[in-house]
């Protein structure tokens, strides 16, 4: 319809509001769905798999049957040490073959030279070639004898996924061809070799496959994903991952609410128009038709241009992020981003924008003849609100895995679109009657405050809304970064010292006592099974907590000790009383919340193919991120005197003392050694990509704040210029009066960086201790910034409206 | 009925409000018959219940009591929409501050309460009604650039372009200068004798009050005198 596009104008605020909200859609979708892809890999490199199973004897034919019959990608590998001859002189090697598919995730680097350039590549070693750790490059182009067979040194190996990074004093490595292996005669009966089965493909075939492993398999094989083997990985992964959910969460609320607040605006704009079309006899259907064809070809509009502006912003954020990376964005080729947009948009439209605008064409055709016809209705209130919360909800759902988090986020919603207008509105009139004194001003601002209240208030709660969004943003950002820097002391131990063996776990400990290398007390680490609790079988038990399930699943550590370990403390009951032998368990707190444990249940463990039952003694809550030995379950020794064990310790490790750690490498064997430094290099470095990415949505943030302010300007526009002119008749003075306007938006604009800040702390608590699991800080900054910022940009909007008001000769105003 | 020969009834009509003082009578006792084609003026001081009146014998507003007819119906017991209905392409409306749609052009003025009307050939009914009153040269102007008589004509375009049986104005040159207030009273009393549309105009200038085929005067609610 012609007058559908001329009067469009009236709705650009509207429009950009919801190309916003679709672009918002639209680009956290593709990326999203991109960087989780790519965090998940980041994290599978570490192993080089989803997941892997490691023995020290074959595993039986059938896993990886069955891994194939799952839809999963299958590679074994076998390690072993050997020696080899560099001229007449030894050398202990760490040996590894692999076979083509090695590895499922990450990639092999290699290069020709020390110096020279390192490639990724797809390639194994060819058969008949070996590839080896740079401190042997003085082998390439040569010869290499190992064991029975001879093989050609052809490439230099500088990045492998799976070992950590470089782990400096471990045996060098040499790489080879997995179909080679029995031509080298060095695995025979005795020979201390691992076989690695690693697994990777979709999360529910991983999972699936997961499940009929654990029943099928045997003693002394274990698995290993990330969840197990990196815990610390896997809790940064999961933080970043809801981190980047909450924040798309919140940009997108930011841009609703512009959406809602600019749909209001122009319903009001309307209504002059509708009474107009009343009178002539136009009927409210179909005025409601008229405004559903206007919101129609707007929601098009704005679908395509936001679709287009969504898709185009995943490029800077593409090339922002492959700086962090290293490597491109796995791409993801689906249409459901564009789906979710449009749905997304038309959502917010038809749950903000419709109902403002139905309520519009009920607007009474008498107010043609007199502007102020009341009209309040509980039903169109009801209507308003009603729909606006479903529409929320149902793009929260959409969009969103966690349902914590959409309940609090509706809560938020909720609390900004009910409360927050109330406390401003009280707090607005406690303000004015206490500052001004004087009569006139006191009147004028009166007269404001009903203005205030028709509507003004509202945009206020919105403009509220979006500066708590934007600095709840802020706040779990630096709680989350936070948390990692202040668990990590000075000397926080950056090596683990896992596998080692039962019986030398005690000659371990003594021997970094002895060469003073700061390390933990080594504990003994069993892996149990929970089998019953009180003697129901814990898979018939229907918890209430999602990942419940999870846990009976899957083994957890368990170890023994006599004092309760660093970081821990005791919530509930009492600590192990080492010295009777009853059975006593403590377990951690996370643990205990999701199954419902109590002091005083009974659990049923299986370890191997024992079976222990021992009470809950007590609850202890535990810093995950600490980067020490943490454990689920710790009893007390007597009850794991039996069990088969091996041996762990974190140790801080300093430059001199490297040679103490290699001699003892070469007394113990069996210990590998994880280098946490590269671990935790790897943690932030996934915390502060995920923080690039978020800027980008900051700027929609920022972009919907800004229409939100626009409204806030144009709302009562017309008002202040009617009252400012009647005030000039009264003969106030201009400057007077602009100095009263301004100091009426700066008020404003405390009063909503106060309340901001009071909804960001306790929202930013809440989110922090229940969501993240870390804890919350007060910050005076929040405060600072709210306070300021909203004063700042409340004084320039008001300078600006003012200026407006002021610009409109008297003339013109009188005459409308 | 004797309403149904006449295009607007008034029995015994009153209209009260609540206001914070109290219950506030601006309409009272007020019978008056408007025939088809008649050109009826009511003039009064301001405050006296002009637009009242006027918003009542529009349907726009509800009498407190007695009877409003509007085209022979009863619009007593009848719905805001039901009233609306019996409008629709009937009426046409003038009034003081305008109420042109910002933004838009003339055409677009015009054209808007056809459309939503469903009347065929919107276009060429508004291209005709803006020629009658002389602004055939500014139809894609934005009303928002158009002078006060300008803007007027625009009104009175859209107004007529529906073809109305009855014709409400309020106060049609109240915003306007005298001179061009003049003429937009001429453009109107000339399209009236034209189409032989009824008339209903209410003002407080004397000058307009002559040019009506009958003189209203209304004081305090009350009629004070009714010449045919
Ligand atoms: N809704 C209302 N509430 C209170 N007073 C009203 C209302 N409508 C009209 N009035 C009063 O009724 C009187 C007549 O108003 P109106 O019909 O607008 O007069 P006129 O158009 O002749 O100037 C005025 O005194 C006005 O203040
Ligand atoms: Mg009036």
């Amino acid at each position: 319809m012609k007058v559908g596009r001329a009067t469009i104008h009236s709705y650009w605020l509207m429009f950009i509001a919801t190309v916003i909200t679709v672009s918002i859609v639209t680009s956290s979708q593709l990326i999203t769905d991109r960087i989780g892809l790519l965090l998940d890999r980041q994290a599978s490199e570490l192993l080089a798999a989803d997941m892997v199973i490691i023995s020290s004897r074959e595993f039986d034919a059938d896993y990886r049957q069955q891994a194939l019959q799952h839809g999963l990608q299958v590679s074994n590998s076998v390690s072993l040490r050997s020696a080899i001859f560099i001229g007449d002189d030894p050398q202990l090697v760490e040996l590894k073959a692999v076979d083509d598919a090695y590895p499922l995730r990450g990639r092999l680097e290699r290069t020709r030279e020390v110096t020279g350039g390192r490639s990724a590549t797809t390639e194994i070693p060819a058969r008949g070639e070996v590839w080896v750790d740079t401190k042997l490059a003085q082998l390439v182009g040569s010869a290499l004898t190992l064991g029975e067979a001879k093989f050609d040194t052809s490439w230099l190996l500088t990045f492998e996924p799976d070992r950590g990074g470089a782990i400096f004093n471990l045996a060098p490595r040499v790489l080879m061809n997995l179909e080679d292996l029995s031509r080298t005669g060095l695995v025979v009966p005795g020979s201390r070799v691992r076989y690695r089965m690693m697994f990777a493909g979709e999360q529910g075939d991983i999972n699936r496959f997961k499940i009929w492993l654990t029943i099928n398999l045997k003693a002394g094989e274990e698995i290993q994903d990330l969840e197990n083997a990196r815990p610390e990985m896997r809790q940064a992964l999961e933080s970043t991952r809801k981190f980047f959910a909450l924040a798309i969460v919140l940009t997108l609320v930011i841009a609703m609410a512009a959406i809602a607040i600019t749909a209001r605006y122009t319903a009001n704009r309307e209504a002059p128009k509708v009474a107009m079309l009343r009178a002539f006899g136009i009927s409210q259907q179909s005025l409601f038709r008229y405004y559903l064809r206007q919101l129609g070809s707007l929601w098009i509009v704005a679908t395509v241009s936001g679709i287009a502006l969504g898709w185009f912003t995943q490029f800077p954020l593409q090339w922002a992020l492959d700086g962090w990376f290293g490597k491109t964005l796995p791409q993801v080729h689906s249409l459901k981003p564009y789906f979710s947009a449009g749905l997304v948009g038309l959502l917010a439209l038809a749950g903000f924008s419709l109902p403002y605008l139905a309520n519009a064409t009920a607007t009474p055709p008498m107010q043609v003849l007199r502007t102020a016809v009341n009209r309040r209705s509980w039903m169109r209130g009801l209507l308003i609100t009603g729909s606006a919360i479903v529409a929320v909800f149902v793009v929260l759902v959409l969009l969103m895995q966690s349902s914590l988090l959409a309940v609090a986020t509706l809560a938020l919603v909720l609390a900004c679109a009910f409360i927050l207008p109330l406390i401003l509105g009280w707090m607005v009139k406690l303000l004015l009657f206490s500052t001004q004194r004087r009569f006139w001003l006191r009147q004028y601002l009166l007269s404001r405050l009903q203005a205030a209240s028709r509507g003004a208030i509202y945009v206020m709660s919105g403009f509220s809304l979006v500066l708590i969004s934007i600095l709840l943003i802020a706040v779990v950002k630096d709680e989350l970064l936070g948390s990692w820097q202040e668990q990590l002391p000075e000397n926080i131990p950056n090596y683990f010292l896992i596998n080692i063996r039962s019986d030398d776990i005690e000659a371990v400990g003594a021997y970094m006592q002895q060469h003073r290398i700061e390390a933990s007390t080594p504990y003994a680490l069993a892996r149990a099974r929970l089998k019953q609790i009180n003697s129901i079988d814990a898979s018939a038990i229907d918890f209430v907590h999602p990942r419940a399930e999870h846990m009976i699943k899957h083994t957890f550590n368990i170890t023994h000790a006599r004092e309760l370990p660093d970081q821990n403390e005791i919530i509930a009951g009492e600590w192990l009383d080492p010295d009777n032998p009853r059975p006593q368990l403590s377990v951690e707190q996370g643990m205990a919340d999701k199954l419902g444990l109590e002091v005083g249940d009974e659990l049923t463990l299986t370890v191997g193919s024992m079976t222990l039952r021992a009470p809950v003694t007590s609850i202890r809550s535990v810093v995950w991120e600490n980067f020490k030995p943490n454990f689920y379950l710790i009893a007390n020794p007597e009850l794991l005197a039996d069990l088969p064990q091996t041996g762990l310790l974190s140790a801080f490790i300093e430059e001199q003392n490297k040679a103490d750690l290699k001699h003892l490498l070469q007394r113990f064997p069996s210990i590998t050694l994880l280098d946490i430094t590269e671990l935790m290099a790897r943690v932030r470095g996934i915390v502060d990509k995920a923080s690039v990415a978020l800027q980008f949505f900051f700027l929609f943030a920022l972009a919907s704040a800004l229409i939100v302010l626009l409204a806030a300007i144009q709302t009562g526009r017309h008002e202040r210029e009617i009252e400012s002119s009647l005030l000039r008749a009264l003969s106030a003075h201009t400057n007077q009066l602009y100095r009263v306007h301004i100091l009426e938006f700066t008020l404003m604009g405390a009063l909503i960086g106060f309340f901001s800040a009071c909804f960001a702390t306790v929202a930013g608590w809440a989110i922090s201790v229940y969501f993240f699991n870390i804890e919350f800080h007060f910050s005076v900054a929040v405060w600072a910034y709210s306070l300021l910022s909203s004063c700042l940009v409340l004084t320039i909007a008001g300078t600006l409206v003012s200026r407006r008001v002021y610009n409109v000769s008297p003339m013109k105003i009188l005459r409308s | 009925m004797a309403e149904d020969n006449l295009c607007i009834a008034l029995n015994q009509v009153g209209k009260s409000v609540d206001t914070p003082d109290g219950k506030l009578d601006i309409l009272k006792n007020i019978s008056l018959d408007v025939k088809y084609q008649e050109a009826v003026v009511i003039k009064g001081a301001s405050g006296s219940g002009k637009t009242t009146l006027l918003g009542l014998m529009a349907g726009l507003d509800q009498a407190s009591s007695g009877d409003v007819f509007l085209f022979g119906e009863n619009l007593t017991r009848k719905s805001e929409e039901q009233r609306s209905s019996i409008r629709a392409g009937r009426v046409g409306f003038v009034f003081q501050s305008f109420h042109l749609v910002q933004g838009a052009n003339a055409m677009q003025n015009v054209m808007l309460p056809l459309e939503l009307a469903g009347k065929a050939g919107a276009q060429q009914l508004a291209m005709e009604s803006l020629q009658q009153v002389g602004l055939a040269h500014k139809t894609g102007t934005l009303v928002e650039h158009l002078s006060g008589g300008e803007q007027q004509r625009v009104a009175i375009a859209r107004a007529f372009a529906v073809k109305p049986q009855v014709l409400f104005a309020d106060e049609p040159t109240g915003n306007l200068d005298a001179v061009t207030g003049r003429q937009i009273a001429d453009l109107m009393f000339h399209l009236r004798d034209q189409s032989g549309t009824t008339l209903v105009l209410v003002t407080h200038e004397n000058e307009l009050l002559e040019r009506g085929d009958r003189q209203i005067l209304i004081e305090s609610g009350k009629l004070l005198t009714s010449q045919a």
